[in-house]
């Protein structure tokens, strides 16, 4: 049996951040969402990490440039965290020993508004 | 109005890429780092770097000293002062520290914890470096290529010269030292991770002015006959 949806004023305010993903290596979406918690976790802590109610919405897969693969996701993350989680993902910088680089270029209140960033 | 006055300089393509990337994330200004033995190989190579990247960002040069003898960098500040619009020595060293901050012709103290266990500063130098107008650096690329311990002991020295920043108010910037694309991200990760590290909006907003204010000083340094003359052309 499925729980009953919350009624608004109990549910969590999100917001969408639009990262852009520069990596070495080829990776799908399992790997972003184990490279996003990483980060949070290592920089953060368990506790602060706790708060984000992180999860990855959508994943984008560009064209190869020379020298690394290229992608963009939408991670949903709680209102008043976009801070916290923005930091801990500029300072991801390996991801299984290949070098990575990952930039919040967009911040918006609904899937919707942050595709706009794609 | 983001600048960094310290991305570290290699081979046109390679600076050309940095650019373009820069530009794009939201930075306005940015400084190619070269140290004392490549910033004369870097000046031939301005002038093709400006017709790339005309339009797209600005751009200068910093002559990024670094040496642990105080006589040898007092010479290269005298040699170079002209030919770069900044000036930094990278510190760690006690004597360097020293030096650096009691040197008015240079522009900034670039990390001076670098390789040790405390910040590298305290107040005796805090007072000087208001005193001569020295800048303390402080780079972005120390917090993202380290991890666990050495982050934690990088961002608490970071924490402590924001408290000695806070009492004495001498200038202090903040500067990515970028060697790859990898390097670069957002003006506003850049300043969020910052932020998460204790620094104030405030604090941030003065960075990115005492940066611009290095700029437009170093353009007018040779009108300056000694502090607070200036020779200025128009007749009142």
């Amino acid at each position: 049996m499925k729980l009953k949806v919350l009624p608004p004023t109990l549910r969590k305010n999100n917001h969408y951040l639009t990262l852009d993903i520069k990596i070495a290596s080829q990776i799908d979406k399992d790997d972003l969402v184990n490279i996003i918690w990483d980060a949070c976790i290592r920089f953060k802590g368990e506790c602060g990490t706790s708060n984000y109610n992180l999860w990855v919405m959508k994943f984008y897969e560009f064209e190869n440039i020379d020298d690394y693969h290229h992608y963009k996701a939408i991670v949903r993350c709680q209102r008043d965290f976009v801070g916290e989680v923005r930091s801990s993902l500029a300072l991801a910088t390996r991801y299984n020993s290949s070098e990575m680089a990952i930039s919040t270029i967009g911040v918006s209140g609904t899937i919707k508004a942050s595709q706009k960033y794609i | 109005m983001f600048f960094d006055l310290n991305i570290k300089g290699a081979s046109l393509e390679n600076n050309i890429k940095l650019a373009v990337q820069a530009s794009e994330y939201g930075w306005e200004h940015i400084n190619f780092s070269y140290n004392q033995n490549d910033f004369k190989d870097a000046l031939s190579i301005k002038n093709d770097l400006s017709d790339s990247l005309e339009g797209i960002i600005d751009f200068d040069y910093t002559l990024e000293i670094k040496s642990t003898n105080i006589n040898e960098i007092r010479k290269y500040v005298n040699n170079f002062r002209s030919r770069a619009s900044c000036i930094s020595v990278i510190g760690g060293d006690l004597k360097v520290n020293r030096a650096v901050v009691e040197n008015i012709k240079i522009d900034a103290l670039s990390r001076p914890y670098l390789n040790r266990f405390d910040s590298g500063l305290n107040h005796v130098l805090a007072k000087e470096a208001v005193r001569n107008n020295v800048a303390i650096e402080v780079c972005f690329k120390d917090i993202l290529r380290t991890y666990l311990t050495p982050r934690a002991k990088v961002i608490s020295n970071i924490r402590d010269i924001c408290a000695l920043h806070h009492k004495f108010d001498f200038p202090m910037i903040i500067s990515s030292r970028a060697e790859s694309i990898m390097d670069i991200r957002t003006t506003h990760d850049f300043c969020e991770v910052f932020r998460q590290c204790g620094l104030s909006d405030e604090d941030i907003d003065k960075s990115f002015e005492s940066a611009k204010s290095i700029l437009e000083y170093n353009k007018d340094r040779k009108n300056m006959i000694f502090k607070g003359v200036r020779r200025v052309s128009d007749e009142a």
